[in-house]
């Protein structure tokens, strides 16, 4: 009988961890870091599904508002890669509106405690700046205890 | 364009020989003429100091991401336009960003040569 309310509760424990680590894959290519880093991190790619970065992928001329145009080798490169690795669980998977990691359900569902305010803040400047309160995000490590967020 | 989709120390180059090339393409450089290129909106939302700020001899931070972007002038950071391939497609990239086109050979000379003398 006990079991019936462990499980959940097991399971319910163990989603934060889960969450927590987006491992950025040992093996991404010289030009993931050199053209997909120099405005933004580099994302892991397991924080988008294979239909979102396609989208990207094959509009990089209008980047969110910016030409971030490659070559047409490079930009195969990096396609390939980030659809080998990109998100297939379910959750990480599900379609994030206008391809923003940001707009993706899960993103939205684990920062709703995150007062307006905050993302405002020059320290922060952006929902997409990851580093900002996650030290170690290019690592791919999102751990709720590594979470510090600029005062100002 | 074979250049555009070769990347490697084939294109190394120098800020003069970069400055040479475009210069070759246009007339002299102006680096006043740059500088004000540099600070100027041209009918959209950003100029280039919007992200490299002015002068551009220190980091500084993308206008939209926070992201830390380098020095600019090749005087404080040895890694700029030394990569033909490089340079030309930040060019193209930023530009349209800035101008909604590309940049002429001129405008280029202007920008680089200030960068140049930037301390």
């Amino acid at each position: 009988m006990k079991t019936y309310f462990l499980l959940p509760l097991l399971a319910l424990l163990a989603m934060p961890a889960s969450a927590a680590k987006m491992t950025m894959p040992s093996d991404a290519p010289k030009s993931y870091e050199a053209e997909c880093a120099s405005c933004h991190m580099a994302y892991p790619p397991g924080l988008l599904g294979q239909k979102n970065w396609q989208n990207i992928m094959s509009g990089l001329d209008k980047h969110f508002g910016t030409d971030a145009s490659i070559d047409a080798k490079t930009e195969s490169e990096i396609s390939q890669w980030l659809l080998k690795n990109a998100a297939t669980k379910q959750k990480y998977s599900a379609f994030a509106p206008e391809n923003r990691i940001t707009k993706a359900p899960w993103f939205i569902r684990k920062h709703d405690e995150v007062r307006s305010d905050v993302w405002k803040r020059a320290g922060v400047k952006s929902p997409a700046n990851c580093s900002a309160c996650h030290a170690d995000a290019t690592k791919g490590n999102f751990d709720e205890d590594s979470i510090r967020i600029p005062a100002k | 364009m074979a250049f555009v989709s070769f990347i490697g120390p084939a294109y190394a180059a120098t800020p003069p020989e970069l400055l040479k090339g475009y210069e070759a393409q246009s007339s002299k450089a102006s680096p006043a003429r740059g500088e004000q290129f540099f600070n100027a909106k041209h009918g959209k939302e950003w100029s280039c100091a919007s992200c490299h700020e002015n002068p551009p001899n220190h980091d500084t931070k993308h206008i939209v991401t926070g992201k830390v972007i380098k020095p600019l002038s090749p005087n404080v950071n040895a890694e700029r336009f030394v990569d033909q391939a490089k340079v030309e497609k930040w060019f193209k990239r930023n530009c349209n960003d800035v101008l909604a086109r590309e940049c002429t050979a001129q405008e280029k000379a202007d920008v680089l040569s200030w960068l140049m003398i930037v301390k």
